[in-house]
């Protein structure tokens, strides 16, 4: 699987520099994003399911954190995929 | 989708050594200023305070008119207008008690009003581009100073070098636009309550076309879905275990941090005047500069105003209300990244963003010299003063934001 290493990148190139990346992924496994931006944390799973991905944020210590967006396996409208992720960043506490 | 994160016990309280540095470094300067300068000393809470709500809710004035542009994305403007409008009912009963009839051709002690004249327009267009360009307005770049940001700091660094410019070219753009442009303080013309209504409806509909931008673009979430309340805690350690985890440890939502700064703002007004961080930088960047002879002449027409002026005057104390609000803002935003394991050092990868932090931040300190204030003093603060420069600079500030947006797309 692809990894993106965003790391040390100033706002807004973390999440601009990823849906560049799944706007030309042809991996179906999806894409592993590498950041220690906090702010992207909210930006980038939103800005993926604008595109039909999901996501998964896992911390990966010292300030970093893992993203990794695949493919929505199921059918959902693109409301459904947001309306699922807004809740998950409520819950996680990221982003608005 | 499984929200790694989410599960309450998967991270403890970390006992590191950074944290508890951060509360010793609180701790003992906040005893120190209480002790040295006691009359400051709310100013450094006020400081400690700001840094805080920024890192906590990631409130970051440049994104939320970036993401206007750049993703259609309105939900980070929402809260700042929603602040805006907690700030500015305050503000309204603050200039009422000060000046009960405001028609009587007065202004009100200490409110962050401008004349609307050319300099107010280009510097927030200036502003808007380079905030976007720096990845972070001013206010955006101190909080990100506290957190390790390295391009921050590169950025501070081209703030100085646009304050020190703007300060030289001042007494150019006072005589030219600003002496002879008009202050507009809205009670003036339609009564407090008018006033107060017309700033109000505006926000809301400010807000409202948010929403259709976000919808125009595309499929929006068109609600949040109810939060799952977790179980009642089963004792008072868990209790307080959660609350500390829900304030320390995770980010706060967009419109809570903007309210909380709404009301920061009022206490500050209240206190003694609105909150403003360029002035302080414009007096150290003008200190620094005087140590290479860079002397700039007397600043025309800055004794009539009030807001976040420049400052070049030989006898500032070096430790006034404004250091102790810049310097209490990013240790502030240092102890909440602490805490919340957020502090890094952070070296950009690609050299260009240095070239881009260096730029953008001189854009922004040009822009903020010469509009005198930031997204904080000029936009932040000016609206909820009832002045209509606020909202021209609001508009200017969206113009260059537009403008920075289509400057990074060209840069990769």
């Amino acid at each position: 699987m692809k990894t993106l290493d965003v790391r040390g990148e100033i706002c807004p190139y973390p999440m601009m520099r990823a849906v560049d990346a799944l706007k030309s992924l042809e991996d179906p496994e999806g894409l592993i994003v590498l950041t220690d931006h906090p702010p992207a944390l909210g930006t980038i799973p939103w800005e993926a399911a604008k595109l039909g991905y999901e996501a998964d944020i896992e911390p990966s210590g010292g300030a970093e954190w893992r993203i990794h967006l695949r493919s929505s396996e199921r059918q959902r409208s693109p409301q459904e995929v947001l309306a699922e992720l807004s809740q998950q960043l409520q819950t996680l506490g990221v982003g608005g | 989708m499984q929200a790694t994160l989410a599960d309450p016990g998967a991270h403890r309280v970390r006992l590191s050594l950074l944290p508890g540095f951060a509360c010793l470094l609180i701790l003992s300067s906040s005893l120190a200023v209480g002790q040295g300068a006691p009359t400051l000393a709310p100013f450094w809470f006020f400081g400690l305070a700001f840094g805080v709500i920024l890192q906590r809710s990631r409130l970051c004035f440049a994104s939320a008119f970036r993401d206007l542009f750049l993703t259609s994305d309105g939900r980070a403007m929402r809260g700042i207008l929603l602040g805006i409008a907690v700030a500015t009912v305050g503000f309204a009963l603050i200039e009422l008690r000060g000046l009960p009839n405001p028609a009587f051709g007065g202004l009100p002690r200490g409110a962050h009003l401008m004349p609307i004249g050319l300099q107010l327009i280009g510097g927030g267009i200036a502003f808007g581009i380079g905030m976007v360009l720096a990845g972070g307005c001013i206010s955006g770049t101190l909080y990100r100073v506290g957190e390790g940001y390295v391009a921050s700091w590169v950025a501070l660094g081209g703030i100085l070098l646009g304050l020190v410019a703007a300060t030289h070219t001042w007494n150019w753009w006072w005589l030219t636009t600003g002496a002879s442009a008009p202050v507009v303080w809205l009670p003036s013309l339609f009564g407090y309550g008018g006033a107060l209504l017309l700033a109000l409806a505006v926000l809301g509909a400010a807000a409202v076309l948010t929403v259709w931008w976000e919808l125009r673009s595309g499929p929006q979430p068109a609600f949040a879905l109810p939060r799952v309340a977790p179980p009642p805690a089963a004792s008072l350690r868990e209790a307080l275990a959660r609350a500390y985890e829900q304030v320390a440890r995770r980010g706060w939502p967009f419109a809570m941090g903007a309210v909380a700064l709404g009301v920061l703002n009022i206490l500050a007004y209240q206190f003694s005047h609105p909150l403003g961080v360029t002035g302080e930088l414009s007096a150290w960047a003008n200190r620094g500069a005087g140590l290479f002879g860079a002397l700039p002449p007397e600043l025309l027409g800055t004794g009539l105003l009030a807001g976040c002026l420049l400052v070049f005057e030989t006898g500032t104390p070096l430790l006034g209300e404004g250091f102790f609000l810049d310097s209490g803002l990013v240790v502030g935003a240092f102890a909440a990244a602490a805490l919340a394991g957020e502090f890094k050092l952070r070296f950009p990868s690609r050299p260009v963003r240095y070239v881009q932090s260096v730029g953008g931040g001189a854009l922004m300190g040009y822009g903020a010299g010469i509009a005198a204030g930031c997204t904080i003093g000029a936009f932040f603060s000016a609206v909820p003063s009832l002045g209509l420069n606020g909202f021209v600079f609001g508009l200017a500030l969206l113009a260059g934001a537009g403008l920075g947006v289509q400057a990074i797309r060209r840069i990769a």
